[in-house]
């Protein structure tokens, strides 16, 4: 038997074969996912991210909730097109914080990622409770109910800040202290828009 | 930033990239020019015909697999892929988006520049220029003044009408778009009492109608309003500070919600925008804005 015969060998020896098909299917995480989790140059948080605050996070999770991300991106591509009309293209760094990141893979409605600053308060508050109100032929759903409900009902802001301290989220405990009296008297939609308007603030360097 | 991976990465990248591609030549050419091939094994045969062995696929099967590998080591020796190599083109998504910037800087920067510094006069007498501040307003300012630019939802002002809040000269109305505008009146009910109040309300729903005298709202009026919308009403466009002389207003004509502009205060908020637009679709805005 020479070397040619790799195959033959392979097919006969069960073992062999186990191995390869193992190592044939592991390859492409090896090659591309193993690295980008494991090297340091893409878990570096931007210069100026900063970890969510308690109210951000609150609204991050209604975001998630409410299936958002279902109708929009947060991910600006380095297209001219997309530079152009959002703003500056999305880094790395500036989703060290997220978990999980939120980039989407489907635009029914615009790229939210550079969303923050680019309306007020109102209307994002109009809009979220009923966008026909400012958007007349907008097919995005209302979301009534969120200037109803009290944004942290169950309480469990500290947990989840805890929790995200554990994965290496600065936190500070006079942080997690504070947190529920941030809270207090914020309805849902407000702990949502505050989450908007913070999106994409960092990395506006790179237009 | 995140760009190619680091030394250790990068070699482990090389490395299996690499070695996989070796191997999977290797098997493939072993399956169709190693020993045994077309060779029937010592198997019982069944049915007549039937019997176990090795038969390859058609040998055009051998050629595709062979050109999908010249394919991908052609494309590795030219575009990033081999851990931190670039590549022989230097390719970079980063580099591309910059190139394309730079052709449309060079393709449209000279006629957006001439637009840019255009009399509002000759922009205006364009249709095609002014079909174009059309998209822009569309794209960047109907969500909030409506598609018509009439203004909605009583807290977006319409902006075709004769009113300007902070201003109706080209430099105000440029000034209001590349800046914004934060327009700031505090609530006054704490400050003088229910009753008053309604004498405030009353009185501004009167001035439209010429300043009564003898109202007993003027004196607080004059006490308490006059310093920012004017002792006669008519406003002051450095603060943002309304007209109120007319029956044009942001928040609604009804006593209901004078009163509620009075009571609680406004703090209307118009967003900047010298980030997001350049020169040249601001002065599209304003020619736009200034039509009649
Ligand atoms: C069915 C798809 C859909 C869903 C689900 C959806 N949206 Fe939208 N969204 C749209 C569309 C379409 C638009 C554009 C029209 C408009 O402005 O209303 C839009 C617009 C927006 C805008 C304005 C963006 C801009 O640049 O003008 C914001 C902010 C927004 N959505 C937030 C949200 C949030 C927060 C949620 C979850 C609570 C959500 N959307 C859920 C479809 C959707
Ligand atoms: C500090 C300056 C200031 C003072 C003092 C002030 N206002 Fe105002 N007022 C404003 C500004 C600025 C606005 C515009 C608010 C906006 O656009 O959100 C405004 C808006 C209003 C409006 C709403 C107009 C509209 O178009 O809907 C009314 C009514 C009004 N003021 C009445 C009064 C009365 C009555 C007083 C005295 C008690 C008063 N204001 C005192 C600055 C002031
Ligand atoms: C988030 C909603 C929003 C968006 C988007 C927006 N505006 Fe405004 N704009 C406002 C509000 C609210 C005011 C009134 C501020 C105040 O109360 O004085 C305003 C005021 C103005 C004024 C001053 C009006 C006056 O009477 O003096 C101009 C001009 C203007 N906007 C133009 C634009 C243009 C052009 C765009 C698009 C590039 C735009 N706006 C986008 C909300 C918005």
């Amino acid at each position: 038997m020479n070397a040619v015969d790799l195959h033959r060998r392979l097919e006969r020896n069960s073992g062999w074969l186990i191995f390869g098909i193992l190592f044939v299917s592991a390859i492409g995480g090896l090659v591309q996912v193993l690295p980008s989790v494991l090297d340091d140059s893409l878990a570096t948080p931007a210069a100026d991210a900063k970890p969510y605050g308690p109210v951000e996070l609150t609204g991050r999770d209604i975001y998630i909730r409410e299936s958002c991300g279902v109708c929009h991106s947060q991910q600006v591509r380095p297209l001219l097109a997309e530079v152009r009309r959002y703003g500056p293209f999305s880094k790395a760094g500036e989703f060290a914080f997220d978990r999980p990141f939120l980039w989407g893979s489907k635009r029914t409605g615009p790229d939210l990622h550079r969303i923050g600053g680019r309306y007020s308060d109102v209307w994002h508050r109009l809009h979220l409770l009923d966008p026909r109100a400012v958007v007349p032929d907008s097919i995005m759903p209302a979301y009534p109910w969120l200037g109803e409900r009290a944004a942290d009902a169950e309480g469990a802001i500290q947990a989840k800040m805890r929790a995200l301290r554990r994965l290496g989220h600065p936190y500070t405990d006079a942080e997690i202290d504070a947190a529920p009296a941030a809270l207090e008297g914020l309805t849902e939609v407000d702990a949502l828009v505050a989450y908007l308007q913070g999106l994409g603030t960092p990395g506006g360097d790179a237009r | 930033m995140a760009e190619l991976p680091g030394a250790f990465w990068g070699g482990w990248v090389l490395v299996l990239t690499v070695g996989s591609l070796v191997g999977l030549g290797w098997v493939v050419f072993s399956v169709y020019f190693g020993s045994g091939r077309d060779e029937h094994e010592a198997s019982p045969v069944w049915d007549g015909n039937l019997q176990e062995g090795a038969h390859p696929a058609p040998l055009w099967w051998f050629w595709l697999l062979f050109g999908s590998l010249v394919i991908s080591v052609v494309y590795l020796m030219l575009y990033p892929g081999l851990g931190a190599l670039g590549g022989a083109f230097e390719w970079s998504q980063g580099g591309e988006l910059r190139e394309r910037q730079e052709r449309y800087a060079t393709e449209f920067g000279p006629t957006r520049r001439l637009v840019a510094e255009a009399e509002l006069e000759t922009l205006r007498a364009d249709p095609g220029l002014m079909a174009s501040a059309q998209r822009v307003y569309d794209r960047n300012c109907a969500t909030c003044h409506g598609y018509d630019a009439r203004g909605q939802a009583d807290l977006f002002p319409d902006l075709r009408d004769a009113e300007w809040q902070w201003g109706g000269d080209p430099a105000q109305i440029e000034q209001s778009i590349r800046h914004g505008r934060q327009a700031v009146m505090v609530g006054w009910l704490p400050v003088v009492g229910e009753e008053t109040v309604d004498a405030l309300t009353d009185y501004v729903l009167a001035l439209a109608d010429g300043a009564p005298a003898e109202h007993p709202g003027a004196q607080p009026y004059t006490l308490y309003c006059s310093a920012c919308h004017g002792p006669d009403g008519a406003g002051n466009p450095l603060l943002g500070a309304s007209n109120l002389l007319d029956d044009i207003s942001l928040y609604g004509n009804s006593a209901e919600a004078i009163r509620h502009s009075i009571a609680v205060g406004r703090e209307g908020e118009m967003p900047a925008f010298a980030d997001r637009l350049d020169d040249t679709q601001i002065r599209l805005l304003v020619a736009w804005l200034t039509a009649r």
